[in-house]
């Protein structure tokens, strides 16, 4: 599906009280999902592009084991920061210059968390709240798809 | 009073009087120095490039201004046109993308348009350089907040490869092309790199700047051997001097003229008019991606400007990569 044809599914979607929409073919699947507090889509590739060949993304690695007390906080988990293009996914503005972030960097809303390049359109991917990056899912350089998590990120 | 802001009093006072002179009294009377700082001034016009003739008992006469690039003549011509609707010159900036980010960051309206004569760091990518140099070139980032998902966004990439294409034609005559997905040469030459950057959300552009550098009037020797890929400037293939201004005027027109198209028509026409420009188009390609080449027939570009190529095994998109012709 083009991209003219997904904006309007989903703003045909968004015009109704339906708050998740599945459709399966061959070539593709998509799914929409609304929230009362957000919307996000997924669409699965039709095929892998022409780039690196895709690398799942490393399994989250295991919570670390509570500990015996009874009040171990709970984490909320399953927050993420997404890829909003398809592109190359960078750490670095520029690849002599420090990382935007690392592992338990706390970042405030609005702040640069990485790059992601299609043809040469830089798109700088911000935080939209106030978190703790908990992981990395992605390498510098690697291709990531649209709507691919780069982050898992603890809200603040 | 800062002596640039003196020097623009003096060129004022030349354009509002009729006969074009202007005393040295009515100057000095003006700006509340004395007569030996107007001579100074004076110089220091001449010295910009402007030719001032002075005539005795007449007093100072502008016979001709010299190729710069001020807001006031950049604006001259844009009446209703949205890109250029406030225009920022800066005489020396780090680079205009990262002033229009940092303007678009804080509320600047669409159609805002940075120039600088130089740069100090003109963004290449991956943080390579674009070489800028004062006085020969074109250094414009245009801020735009078009209504399009982030992932339609590189599309834009295209529009101003075309609209370079456009304005190098209409200056000169000569017939550029385009090199997937970002470069305009001249007789295989690069001669305009473009470079955008955006702002975005999930599901939603803040705002996008399309940079644009154009090596104009740089002559063969300011321009280093050792580049990635041979360069050239506009007067080089065109044997002649063109004028930053109006080169500069002709771009911002065109700009205007295809995102009008694209708001209203989508991509497709901005991404035929580009095929148009490739004399690759129907050829044998290579493109080197990170970890393999893919060779085959290039048939044109897929809706958001992914480079479409006819392979052996299917047509695959490609999204990043170095484009060559096979045989060179």
């Amino acid at each position: 599906m083009d991209v003219k044809n997904l904006r309007s599914l989903i703003k045909m979607i968004t015009d109704t009280d339906i708050t998740e929409f599945e459709m399966e073919n061959a070539e593709e699947k998509i799914l929409i999902k609304r929230g009362p507090d957000k919307e996000f889509i997924q669409v699965a590739a039709p095929a892998a592009v022409a780039a690196a060949p895709m690398v799942a993304p490393a399994a989250a690695p295991a919570a670390p084991a509570a500990t015996t007390t009874a009040e171990a906080p709970v984490v909320e988990s399953g927050e993420t920061i997404n890829s909003p293009i398809v592109g190359t996914f960078y750490r670095k503005p520029s690849p002599e210059a420090d990382l935007f972030v690392e592992v338990g960097t706390i970042v405030e809303a609005g702040q640069t968390v990485c790059l992601v390049e299609a043809m040469k359109l830089f798109n700088e991917i911000e935080a939209e709240f106030k978190c703790k990056i908990v992981e990395i899912l992605k390498d510098d350089a690697a291709p990531v798809e649209f709507g691919e998590p780069l982050f898992r990120v603890e809200r603040l | 009073m800062m002596t640039s802001s003196l020097r623009e009093t003096i060129l004022q006072l030349f354009r509002e009087t009729p006969n074009g002179f202007v005393s040295g009294a009515q100057i000095s009377k003006t700006l509340g120095v004395s007569r030996t700082a107007v001579w100074k001034q004076i110089e220091a016009l001449r010295e910009l490039g402007y030719k001032i003739e002075a005539v005795p008992s007449r007093g100072y006469h502008l016979l001709e201004a010299p190729d710069l690039l001020s807001a006031e003549e950049l604006r001259a011509g844009l009446d209703d046109s949205l890109i250029g609707s406030d225009i920022r010159v800066f005489e020396e900036t780090d680079s205009t993308n990262a002033q229009a980010m940092v303007l678009g960051d804080t509320g600047a309206p669409e159609g805002l348009v940075v120039v600088a004569d130089r740069q100090t760091a003109g963004k290449g990518r991956l943080g390579r350089r674009w070489l800028s140099p004062g006085g020969v070139n074109l250094y414009v980032s245009i801020l735009l907040r078009p209504t399009v998902l982030p992932l339609e966004a590189s599309q834009l990439t295209f529009l101003s490869a075309v609209a370079v294409c456009r304005t190098v034609a209409e200056v000169s005559g000569l017939q550029p092309t385009v090199k997937w997905p970002n470069d305009i040469l001249l007789n295989g030459r690069k001669m305009a790199g473009l470079l955008n950057e955006m702002s975005s959300e999930t599901d939603r552009v803040n705002h996008v700047v399309l940079g644009i550098g154009v090596n104009l009037n740089m002559p063969a020797d300011q321009i280093p051997t050792q580049l990635r890929y041979p360069a050239t400037s506009l007067a080089i293939e065109a044997g002649h001097p063109v004028s930053r201004l109006g080169f500069a005027r002709s771009l911002l027109t065109q700009v205007d003229l295809l995102y009008r198209d694209y708001l209203e028509n989508g991509a497709r026409p901005v991404l035929s008019a580009w095929e148009a420009y490739c004399d690759w188009t129907g050829t044998m390609i290579e493109v080197d991606c990170q970890n393999l080449t893919i060779r085959g027939i290039m048939t044109g570009l897929d809706n958001d400007g992914a480079l479409l190529v006819r392979t052996a095994t299917g047509v695959e998109r490609i999204l990043a990569g170095d484009v060559r012709p096979v045989g060179s």
